[in-house]
Protein backbone atom coordinates (compact mmCIF):
# COMPACT_ATOMS: atom_id res chain seq x y z
CA UNK A 1 0.00 0.00 0.00
CA UNK A 2 2.76 2.38 1.07
CA UNK A 3 4.98 1.30 -1.86
CA UNK A 4 2.10 1.90 -4.32
CA UNK A 5 1.52 5.39 -2.88
CA UNK A 6 5.26 6.23 -3.21
CA UNK A 7 5.17 5.01 -6.80
CA UNK A 8 2.23 7.34 -7.50
CA UNK A 9 4.06 10.29 -5.96
CA UNK A 10 7.18 9.63 -8.08
CA UNK A 11 5.06 9.32 -11.25
CA UNK A 12 3.21 12.54 -10.49
CA UNK A 13 6.47 14.36 -9.77
CA UNK A 14 7.98 13.24 -13.08
CA UNK A 15 4.88 14.38 -14.98
CA UNK A 16 4.93 17.78 -13.25
CA UNK A 17 8.66 18.21 -13.91
CA UNK A 18 8.09 17.34 -17.56
CA UNK A 19 5.27 19.86 -17.88
CA UNK A 20 7.34 22.52 -16.09
CA UNK A 21 10.30 21.84 -18.35
CA UNK A 22 8.18 22.10 -21.48
CA UNK A 23 6.55 25.32 -20.34
CA UNK A 24 9.85 26.86 -19.10
CA UNK A 25 11.52 28.19 -22.30
CA UNK A 26 8.75 30.62 -23.20
CA UNK A 27 8.49 32.01 -19.65
CA UNK A 28 12.24 32.10 -19.22
CA UNK A 29 12.69 33.98 -22.44
CA UNK A 30 10.19 36.66 -21.51
CA UNK A 31 11.74 36.94 -18.04
CA UNK A 32 15.21 37.24 -19.53
CA UNK A 33 14.02 39.96 -21.88
CA UNK A 34 12.36 41.79 -19.02
CA UNK A 35 15.51 41.56 -16.89
CA UNK A 36 17.64 42.80 -19.77
CA UNK A 37 15.28 45.70 -20.37
CA UNK A 38 15.30 46.57 -16.66
CA UNK A 39 19.09 46.37 -16.61
CA UNK A 40 19.28 48.75 -19.57
CA UNK A 41 16.90 51.14 -17.86
CA UNK A 42 18.88 50.90 -14.62
CA UNK A 43 22.10 51.63 -16.49
CA UNK A 44 20.56 54.68 -18.14
CA UNK A 45 19.23 55.86 -14.80
CA UNK A 46 22.66 55.40 -13.17
CA UNK A 47 24.26 57.31 -16.02
CA UNK A 48 21.73 60.10 -15.58
CA UNK A 49 22.33 60.26 -11.83
CA UNK A 50 26.13 60.36 -12.35
CA UNK A 51 25.74 63.14 -14.94
CA UNK A 52 23.47 65.10 -12.60
CA UNK A 53 25.95 64.62 -9.73
CA UNK A 54 28.84 65.77 -11.93
CA UNK A 55 26.84 68.76 -13.12
CA UNK A 56 26.01 69.68 -9.52
CA UNK A 57 29.63 69.30 -8.43
CA UNK A 58 30.83 71.43 -11.30
CA UNK A 59 28.39 74.18 -10.41
CA UNK A 60 29.49 73.99 -6.77
CA UNK A 61 33.14 74.03 -7.91
CA UNK A 62 32.54 77.14 -10.02
CA UNK A 63 30.61 78.81 -7.22
CA UNK A 64 33.43 77.91 -4.88
CA UNK A 65 35.96 79.52 -7.21
CA UNK A 66 33.83 82.62 -7.45
CA UNK A 67 33.34 82.60 -3.69
CA UNK A 68 37.06 82.29 -3.17
CA UNK A 69 37.93 85.51 -4.94
CA UNK A 70 41.16 85.47 -2.92
CA UNK A 71 42.68 82.16 -1.86
CA UNK A 72 43.84 82.13 1.73
CA UNK A 73 46.32 79.58 2.98
CA UNK A 74 49.33 79.46 5.27
CA UNK A 75 50.59 77.76 8.40
CA UNK A 76 50.91 78.17 12.15
CA UNK A 77 52.96 76.52 14.87
CA UNK A 78 53.33 76.55 18.63
CA UNK A 79 56.40 75.31 20.49
CA UNK A 80 57.45 74.32 23.97
CA UNK A 81 61.18 74.96 24.33
CA UNK A 82 63.28 73.47 27.12
CA UNK A 83 66.83 74.75 27.13
CA UNK A 84 69.96 75.03 29.25
CA UNK A 85 71.24 77.98 27.24
CA UNK A 86 72.52 80.84 29.40
CA UNK A 87 70.02 83.65 30.02
CA UNK A 88 67.23 81.73 28.32
CA UNK A 89 64.16 80.31 30.04
CA UNK A 90 62.10 77.27 29.31
CA UNK A 91 59.12 78.71 27.49
CA UNK A 92 56.15 78.36 25.19
CA UNK A 93 56.55 80.12 21.89
CA UNK A 94 53.65 81.07 19.64
CA UNK A 95 56.12 81.11 16.81
CA UNK A 96 54.52 81.55 13.39
CA UNK A 97 51.22 82.64 11.99
CA UNK A 98 51.89 82.99 8.32
CA UNK A 99 49.06 83.95 5.99
CA UNK A 100 49.24 83.58 2.23
CA UNK A 101 46.86 85.45 -0.04
CA UNK A 102 46.71 84.46 -3.69
CA UNK A 103 44.64 86.23 -6.26
CA UNK A 104 44.32 85.09 -9.86
CA UNK A 105 43.98 88.44 -11.62
CA UNK A 106 43.41 87.21 -15.17
CA UNK A 107 44.50 84.01 -16.86
CA UNK A 108 48.27 83.65 -16.40
CA UNK A 109 48.61 86.58 -13.96
CA UNK A 110 48.48 86.30 -10.21
CA UNK A 111 49.36 88.20 -7.08
CA UNK A 112 50.89 86.32 -4.16
CA UNK A 113 51.57 87.73 -0.71
CA UNK A 114 52.84 86.16 2.49
CA UNK A 115 52.37 88.10 5.69
CA UNK A 116 54.18 86.65 8.64
CA UNK A 117 53.37 87.27 12.27
CA UNK A 118 56.18 85.93 14.39
CA UNK A 119 55.96 85.54 18.18
CA UNK A 120 52.33 86.74 18.31
CA UNK A 121 53.18 90.42 17.86
CA UNK A 122 51.62 93.21 19.84
CA UNK A 123 51.94 96.85 18.90
CA UNK A 124 50.35 99.39 21.21
CA UNK A 125 50.29 103.14 20.68
CA UNK A 126 50.06 105.90 23.26
CA UNK A 127 46.57 107.30 23.49
CA UNK A 128 46.45 110.57 21.59
CA UNK A 129 49.80 109.99 19.93
CA UNK A 130 50.95 108.09 16.85
CA UNK A 131 54.10 106.70 18.43
CA UNK A 132 54.30 103.05 19.29
CA UNK A 133 54.54 102.64 23.03
CA UNK A 134 55.34 98.95 23.20
CA UNK A 135 56.09 96.33 20.60
CA UNK A 136 56.92 92.66 20.70
CA UNK A 137 57.22 90.10 17.93
CA UNK A 138 57.52 90.81 14.23
CA UNK A 139 55.14 91.51 11.40
CA UNK A 140 56.61 91.50 7.95
CA UNK A 141 55.90 90.89 4.33
CA UNK A 142 57.93 87.79 3.60
CA UNK A 143 56.83 87.61 -0.01
CA UNK A 144 54.86 89.82 -2.34
CA UNK A 145 55.09 89.41 -6.04
CA UNK A 146 53.15 89.54 -9.26
CA UNK A 147 53.58 86.44 -11.37
CA UNK A 148 53.10 86.07 -15.07
CA UNK A 149 52.95 82.45 -16.13
CA UNK A 150 53.72 82.23 -19.83
CA UNK A 151 53.42 78.42 -19.89
CA UNK A 152 53.75 75.48 -17.52
CA UNK A 153 57.53 75.67 -17.84
CA UNK A 154 58.12 79.42 -17.89
CA UNK A 155 57.10 82.16 -15.48
CA UNK A 156 58.23 85.60 -14.34
CA UNK A 157 57.95 87.03 -10.84
CA UNK A 158 58.50 90.62 -9.88
CA UNK A 159 58.46 91.82 -6.28
CA UNK A 160 59.80 90.09 -3.17
CA UNK A 161 60.55 86.37 -3.48
CA UNK A 162 62.27 83.79 -1.33
CA UNK A 163 65.81 83.70 -2.65
CA UNK A 164 66.01 80.62 -4.83
CA UNK A 165 69.14 78.95 -3.49
CA UNK A 166 69.78 75.34 -2.55
CA UNK A 167 66.87 73.50 -0.93
CA UNK A 168 66.12 74.96 2.50
CA UNK A 169 65.87 78.57 1.28
CA UNK A 170 62.81 77.55 -0.75
CA UNK A 171 61.48 74.45 1.00
CA UNK A 172 61.55 75.43 4.67
CA UNK A 173 57.92 75.73 5.79
CA UNK A 174 57.47 74.02 9.18
CA UNK A 175 54.59 71.67 8.22
CA UNK A 176 56.81 70.04 5.61
CA UNK A 177 60.29 69.99 7.12
CA UNK A 178 61.28 67.61 9.93
CA UNK A 179 62.79 70.17 12.32
CA UNK A 180 61.65 73.45 13.81
CA UNK A 181 65.19 74.75 13.92
CA UNK A 182 66.70 75.73 10.59
CA UNK A 183 70.17 74.62 9.49
CA UNK A 184 72.70 77.14 10.82
CA UNK A 185 73.78 78.20 7.32
CA UNK A 186 70.21 79.17 6.32
CA UNK A 187 69.99 82.95 5.70
CA UNK A 188 73.69 83.48 6.57
CA UNK A 189 75.20 82.79 3.14
CA UNK A 190 72.33 83.44 0.75
CA UNK A 191 69.82 86.16 1.77
CA UNK A 192 66.40 84.99 2.90
CA UNK A 193 64.46 87.17 0.44
CA UNK A 194 65.25 89.16 -2.67
CA UNK A 195 63.45 92.20 -4.03
CA UNK A 196 63.64 92.18 -7.80
CA UNK A 197 62.78 90.20 -10.93
CA UNK A 198 62.98 86.43 -11.24
CA UNK A 199 62.59 84.12 -14.23
CA UNK A 200 61.86 80.41 -13.83
CA UNK A 201 62.33 78.10 -16.78
CA UNK A 202 62.20 74.30 -16.94
CA UNK A 203 63.83 72.19 -19.60
CA UNK A 204 63.31 68.49 -20.18
CA UNK A 205 66.43 66.43 -20.71
CA UNK A 206 66.05 62.66 -21.12
CA UNK A 207 62.52 62.83 -19.71
CA UNK A 208 63.88 64.54 -16.57
CA UNK A 209 63.36 68.19 -15.68
CA UNK A 210 66.15 70.72 -15.38
CA UNK A 211 64.68 73.63 -13.42
CA UNK A 212 66.39 76.99 -13.52
CA UNK A 213 65.93 80.27 -11.65
CA UNK A 214 67.62 83.48 -12.68
CA UNK A 215 67.12 86.78 -10.87
CA UNK A 216 68.30 90.31 -10.41
CA UNK A 217 67.65 92.03 -7.06
CA UNK A 218 68.53 95.00 -4.89
CA UNK A 219 70.79 92.84 -2.76
CA UNK A 220 70.86 91.67 0.84
CA UNK A 221 70.07 94.34 3.42
CA UNK A 222 68.06 96.46 1.00
CA UNK A 223 64.45 95.81 1.86
CA UNK A 224 61.46 97.58 0.38
CA UNK A 225 62.24 101.06 -0.90
CA UNK A 226 65.68 101.08 0.72
CA UNK A 227 68.19 100.42 -2.03
CA UNK A 228 71.29 101.78 -0.34
CA UNK A 229 73.58 101.54 -3.32
CA UNK A 230 73.29 101.53 -7.08
CA UNK A 231 74.57 97.97 -7.42
CA UNK A 232 72.31 95.10 -8.21
CA UNK A 233 72.72 91.53 -7.05
CA UNK A 234 72.40 88.68 -9.50
CA UNK A 235 71.72 85.06 -8.72
CA UNK A 236 70.71 81.76 -10.18
CA UNK A 237 69.86 78.21 -9.31
CA UNK A 238 69.71 74.98 -11.30
CA UNK A 239 68.24 71.69 -10.20
CA UNK A 240 68.24 68.47 -12.17
CA UNK A 241 65.80 65.75 -11.09
CA UNK A 242 67.00 62.35 -12.18
CA UNK A 243 64.76 59.30 -12.21
CA UNK A 244 67.31 57.27 -10.28
CA UNK A 245 66.40 55.10 -7.29
CA UNK A 246 63.28 56.85 -5.92
CA UNK A 247 64.40 60.26 -7.13
CA UNK A 248 67.69 62.11 -7.10
CA UNK A 249 67.92 65.91 -7.25
CA UNK A 250 71.26 67.58 -7.84
CA UNK A 251 71.86 71.27 -8.19
CA UNK A 252 73.86 74.40 -7.67
CA UNK A 253 73.27 78.06 -6.77
CA UNK A 254 75.07 81.36 -7.19
CA UNK A 255 74.59 84.81 -5.68
CA UNK A 256 76.80 87.84 -6.26
CA UNK A 257 76.61 91.42 -5.04
CA UNK A 258 78.54 94.40 -3.76
CA UNK A 259 76.88 95.10 -0.42
CA UNK A 260 76.17 98.36 1.42
CA UNK A 261 79.67 98.32 3.00
CA UNK A 262 81.15 97.95 -0.48
CA UNK A 263 82.25 94.38 0.22
CA UNK A 264 82.08 92.22 -2.89
CA UNK A 265 80.42 88.93 -1.99
CA UNK A 266 80.11 85.87 -4.17
CA UNK A 267 78.30 82.80 -2.85
CA UNK A 268 78.35 79.35 -4.46
CA UNK A 269 76.32 76.40 -3.26
CA UNK A 270 75.68 72.77 -4.11
CA UNK A 271 72.73 70.64 -3.00
CA UNK A 272 71.58 67.07 -3.12
CA UNK A 273 68.30 65.30 -2.34
CA UNK A 274 68.12 61.54 -2.60
CA UNK A 275 65.08 59.36 -1.94
CA UNK A 276 65.46 55.65 -1.53
CA UNK A 277 62.41 53.73 -0.39
CA UNK A 278 61.78 54.98 3.18
CA UNK A 279 64.99 56.99 3.40
CA UNK A 280 65.67 60.51 2.24
CA UNK A 281 69.00 62.27 2.37
CA UNK A 282 69.22 66.04 2.01
CA UNK A 283 72.43 68.00 2.05
CA UNK A 284 73.72 71.45 1.17
CA UNK A 285 77.12 73.07 1.12
CA UNK A 286 77.83 76.73 0.41
CA UNK A 287 80.79 79.05 0.56
CA UNK A 288 80.78 82.82 0.38
CA UNK A 289 83.90 84.65 -0.70
CA UNK A 290 84.12 88.16 0.76
CA UNK A 291 86.40 90.83 -0.71
CA UNK A 292 86.49 94.01 1.39
CA UNK A 293 87.46 97.23 -0.38
CA UNK A 294 90.95 98.72 -0.13
CA UNK A 295 93.57 96.75 1.74
CA UNK A 296 91.14 94.51 3.62
CA UNK A 297 91.91 90.76 3.60
CA UNK A 298 89.61 88.44 1.72
CA UNK A 299 87.90 85.74 3.76
CA UNK A 300 85.35 82.95 3.34
CA UNK A 301 82.21 81.96 5.24
CA UNK A 302 81.21 78.32 4.84
CA UNK A 303 78.30 76.13 5.84
CA UNK A 304 77.18 72.55 5.50
CA UNK A 305 74.37 70.34 6.70
CA UNK A 306 73.45 66.73 6.01
CA UNK A 307 70.05 65.41 7.04
CA UNK A 308 68.84 61.82 6.91
CA UNK A 309 65.18 60.93 7.44
CA UNK A 310 63.58 57.51 7.78
CA UNK A 311 59.84 57.37 7.05
CA UNK A 312 57.71 54.68 8.61
CA UNK A 313 53.99 55.05 7.96
CA UNK A 314 53.09 58.40 9.52
CA UNK A 315 56.32 58.61 11.51
CA UNK A 316 59.51 60.32 10.46
CA UNK A 317 62.86 59.94 12.26
CA UNK A 318 65.53 62.49 11.39
CA UNK A 319 69.15 63.09 12.23
CA UNK A 320 71.03 66.18 11.06
CA UNK A 321 74.59 67.41 11.26
CA UNK A 322 75.22 71.15 10.94
CA UNK A 323 78.42 73.10 10.60
CA UNK A 324 79.05 76.76 9.99
CA UNK A 325 82.36 78.61 9.82
CA UNK A 326 82.07 82.37 10.01
CA UNK A 327 85.28 83.85 8.62
CA UNK A 328 87.82 81.14 7.89
CA UNK A 329 90.72 83.37 8.91
CA UNK A 330 89.59 83.12 12.54
CA UNK A 331 90.11 79.94 14.52
CA UNK A 332 87.09 80.44 16.76
CA UNK A 333 84.35 81.00 14.19
CA UNK A 334 83.12 77.40 13.89
CA UNK A 335 79.73 76.30 15.21
CA UNK A 336 78.23 72.80 15.20
CA UNK A 337 74.77 71.44 15.83
CA UNK A 338 73.63 67.82 16.15
CA UNK A 339 69.88 67.37 15.89
CA UNK A 340 67.60 64.37 16.32
CA UNK A 341 63.87 64.73 15.58
CA UNK A 342 60.74 62.62 15.58
CA UNK A 343 57.68 63.67 13.55
CA UNK A 344 54.21 62.22 13.57
CA UNK A 345 51.90 63.24 10.71
CA UNK A 346 48.37 63.23 12.07
CA UNK A 347 47.35 64.29 8.55
CA UNK A 348 49.31 65.66 5.62
CA UNK A 349 48.68 69.18 6.97
CA UNK A 350 49.00 68.51 10.71
CA UNK A 351 52.19 67.31 12.37
CA UNK A 352 53.54 66.86 15.87
CA UNK A 353 57.30 67.19 16.40
CA UNK A 354 59.86 66.49 19.09
CA UNK A 355 63.43 67.59 18.52
CA UNK A 356 66.62 67.53 20.57
CA UNK A 357 69.72 69.47 19.57
CA UNK A 358 73.22 69.88 20.89
CA UNK A 359 74.94 73.17 20.00
CA UNK A 360 78.74 73.46 20.20
CA UNK A 361 80.95 76.51 19.66
CA UNK A 362 84.69 76.77 19.06
CA UNK A 363 84.60 80.26 20.57
CA UNK A 364 85.44 79.82 24.28
CA UNK A 365 83.35 82.88 25.09
CA UNK A 366 80.17 81.09 24.01
CA UNK A 367 78.82 78.22 26.08
CA UNK A 368 77.58 75.03 24.47
CA UNK A 369 73.93 74.26 25.14
CA UNK A 370 71.17 71.74 24.58
CA UNK A 371 67.63 72.41 23.46
CA UNK A 372 64.50 70.28 23.41
CA UNK A 373 61.55 71.47 21.32
CA UNK A 374 58.04 70.07 21.18
CA UNK A 375 55.84 71.55 18.48
CA UNK A 376 52.46 71.25 16.85
CA UNK A 377 52.32 72.57 13.32
CA UNK A 378 49.37 73.04 11.02
CA UNK A 379 49.04 74.07 7.37
CA UNK A 380 45.83 75.75 6.31
CA UNK A 381 44.05 76.32 3.03
CA UNK A 382 43.57 74.39 -0.16
CA UNK A 383 46.98 72.73 -0.41
CA UNK B 1 24.45 13.80 7.05
CA UNK B 2 26.60 14.37 10.15
CA UNK B 3 26.43 17.81 11.80
CA UNK B 4 30.12 18.47 11.04
CA UNK B 5 29.66 17.68 7.36
CA UNK B 6 26.59 19.89 7.27
CA UNK B 7 28.63 22.78 8.69
CA UNK B 8 31.31 22.19 6.06
CA UNK B 9 28.76 22.21 3.26
CA UNK B 10 27.18 25.35 4.66
CA UNK B 11 30.57 27.11 4.90
CA UNK B 12 31.44 26.04 1.37
CA UNK B 13 28.11 27.36 0.09
CA UNK B 14 28.67 30.68 1.92
CA UNK B 15 32.19 30.91 0.52
CA UNK B 16 31.03 30.23 -3.03
CA UNK B 17 28.32 32.82 -2.63
CA UNK B 18 30.46 35.46 -0.89
CA UNK B 19 33.75 35.30 -2.81
CA UNK B 20 32.52 36.46 -6.22
CA UNK B 21 30.64 39.35 -4.62
CA UNK B 22 33.61 40.73 -2.63
CA UNK B 23 36.04 40.06 -5.47
CA UNK B 24 33.89 42.03 -7.85
CA UNK B 25 33.67 45.02 -5.52
CA UNK B 26 37.30 45.19 -4.51
CA UNK B 27 39.01 44.12 -7.69
CA UNK B 28 37.38 46.25 -10.36
CA UNK B 29 40.13 47.63 -12.56
CA UNK B 30 41.38 51.18 -12.16
CA UNK B 31 42.01 52.63 -15.60
CA UNK B 32 43.80 55.75 -16.80
CA UNK B 33 41.81 57.83 -19.28
CA UNK B 34 42.64 60.62 -21.69
CA UNK B 35 40.56 62.73 -24.04
CA UNK B 36 39.53 60.80 -27.15
CA UNK B 37 41.25 63.39 -29.37
CA UNK B 38 44.62 62.55 -27.76
CA UNK B 39 46.67 60.59 -30.30
CA UNK B 40 48.24 58.45 -27.56
CA UNK B 41 46.88 54.90 -27.73
CA UNK B 42 48.48 53.50 -24.59
CA UNK B 43 50.97 54.64 -21.97
CA UNK B 44 53.20 52.79 -19.55
CA UNK B 45 52.99 53.12 -15.77
CA UNK B 46 56.37 54.88 -15.72
CA UNK B 47 55.11 57.44 -18.25
CA UNK B 48 52.04 58.14 -16.10
CA UNK B 49 54.34 58.51 -13.09
CA UNK B 50 56.40 61.09 -14.98
CA UNK B 51 53.25 63.05 -15.79
CA UNK B 52 51.94 62.93 -12.21
CA UNK B 53 55.35 63.92 -10.84
CA UNK B 54 55.58 66.88 -13.27
CA UNK B 55 58.67 65.43 -14.90
CA UNK B 56 56.79 65.82 -18.17
CA UNK B 57 54.50 68.81 -18.66
CA UNK B 58 53.38 68.27 -22.26
CA UNK B 59 52.12 65.42 -24.41
CA UNK B 60 54.31 64.42 -27.37
CA UNK B 61 51.97 66.52 -29.54
CA UNK B 62 52.94 69.62 -27.51
CA UNK B 63 49.57 69.97 -25.79
CA UNK B 64 50.00 70.88 -22.07
CA UNK B 65 49.02 68.12 -19.66
CA UNK B 66 46.15 68.72 -17.23
CA UNK B 67 46.20 66.27 -14.33
CA UNK B 68 43.17 65.11 -12.40
CA UNK B 69 43.21 63.41 -9.02
CA UNK B 70 40.57 62.09 -6.65
CA UNK B 71 40.35 63.23 -3.02
CA UNK B 72 43.11 62.03 -0.71
CA UNK B 73 40.80 59.66 1.17
CA UNK B 74 39.27 58.07 -1.95
CA UNK B 75 40.15 54.33 -2.13
CA UNK B 76 40.62 54.53 -5.91
CA UNK B 77 43.28 57.22 -5.41
CA UNK B 78 45.00 55.01 -2.85
CA UNK B 79 45.20 52.21 -5.43
CA UNK B 80 46.52 54.64 -8.07
CA UNK B 81 49.05 56.27 -5.72
CA UNK B 82 50.52 53.00 -4.53
CA UNK B 83 50.57 51.32 -7.94
CA UNK B 84 51.82 54.25 -10.01
CA UNK B 85 53.62 56.62 -7.66
CA UNK B 86 54.79 53.99 -5.20
CA UNK B 87 53.56 55.90 -2.16
CA UNK B 88 50.35 56.06 -0.09
CA UNK B 89 48.09 58.91 -1.16
CA UNK B 90 48.62 60.96 2.02
CA UNK B 91 52.37 61.10 1.31
CA UNK B 92 51.71 62.19 -2.26
CA UNK B 93 49.25 64.82 -0.97
CA UNK B 94 51.90 66.00 1.49
CA UNK B 95 54.43 66.42 -1.32
CA UNK B 96 51.99 68.47 -3.40
CA UNK B 97 51.07 70.59 -0.39
CA UNK B 98 54.78 71.28 0.15
CA UNK B 99 55.25 72.31 -3.48
CA UNK B 100 52.10 74.42 -3.45
CA UNK B 101 52.84 76.20 -0.17
CA UNK B 102 56.27 77.13 -1.54
CA UNK B 103 54.79 78.13 -4.90
CA UNK B 104 57.12 75.76 -6.70
CA UNK B 105 54.50 73.39 -8.13
CA UNK B 106 54.64 73.57 -11.89
CA UNK B 107 51.51 71.67 -12.82
CA UNK B 108 49.68 70.35 -9.75
CA UNK B 109 46.73 68.02 -10.28
CA UNK B 110 43.18 69.29 -9.83
CA UNK B 111 41.46 67.32 -7.10
CA UNK B 112 37.93 66.24 -8.00
CA UNK B 113 35.31 64.91 -5.64
CA UNK B 114 34.04 62.14 -7.91
CA UNK B 115 34.97 59.96 -10.83
CA UNK B 116 32.02 61.35 -12.83
CA UNK B 117 33.57 64.79 -12.61
CA UNK B 118 36.95 63.50 -13.74
CA UNK B 119 35.33 61.79 -16.72
CA UNK B 120 33.45 64.96 -17.53
CA UNK B 121 36.61 67.09 -17.42
CA UNK B 122 38.74 64.59 -19.35
CA UNK B 123 36.06 64.28 -22.03
CA UNK B 124 36.11 68.09 -22.48
CA UNK B 125 39.82 68.96 -22.22
CA UNK B 126 42.27 67.95 -24.90
CA UNK B 127 45.31 67.52 -22.65
CA UNK B 128 43.53 66.01 -19.65
CA UNK B 129 44.39 62.75 -17.94
CA UNK B 130 42.70 61.07 -15.00
CA UNK B 131 41.97 57.69 -13.46
CA UNK B 132 38.66 56.01 -12.64
CA UNK B 133 37.12 52.57 -12.20
CA UNK B 134 36.73 50.76 -15.52
CA UNK B 135 32.98 50.34 -15.08
CA UNK B 136 32.41 54.07 -14.94
CA UNK B 137 33.74 54.68 -18.47
CA UNK B 138 32.20 51.66 -20.19
CA UNK B 139 30.72 52.71 -23.57
CA UNK B 140 31.98 56.29 -23.16
CA UNK B 141 33.38 57.36 -26.54
CA UNK B 142 34.60 60.80 -25.42
CA UNK B 143 37.45 59.34 -23.36
CA UNK B 144 40.00 56.65 -24.13
CA UNK B 145 41.48 54.10 -21.75
CA UNK B 146 45.25 54.20 -22.17
CA UNK B 147 46.33 52.04 -19.26
CA UNK B 148 44.94 49.56 -16.78
CA UNK B 149 46.43 49.94 -13.34
CA UNK B 150 45.04 46.79 -11.78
Amino acid sequence: MLRRRSYSVYTLSIILLFLFAVAMPAGATSDTERIERLERELKELKKGVAEAEAEGEEVRHKLGLIGRAVDVSGYADVELILTDQKEQNNRFRVRHLSLFFTKEIVKGWKLFTEIEYEDAPLFRANTGADTVNTAQGDVYVEQMYVEYRRSLDLDFRVGRVLTPAGIWSIYHYPPYVPTQSNPIMYKLLFPKVSDGLQVRKSFTINDSPLDTHLYVANGAGNPGRLDRNGNKAIGGRINYSIDLLDGLDLGGSFYGERDNDDIRRATYGAHLLLNLDRLSLQSEYAVRHNSPPGSGTDYDDKGLYAQLTYHKDRWGFTGRYDWFDENNTLSTGDRYRYTGAVNYNIAHNLVGKAELSRNNFDDPATDDYNELIFAIVVAIGDL
Amino acid sequence: MRPRSAVKVLLLALLLFAVPVSYGAAEESVVVIVNSSNSIESVSTSYIKKLYKNRLLKWPSGVPVTLYDLAEEDPVREVFSKAVLGKPSYRVAERWAHLKITNQAKNPPFTMKSQSLIIRRVSREKGAIGYVLRGSVKDNSSVRIVSTIR
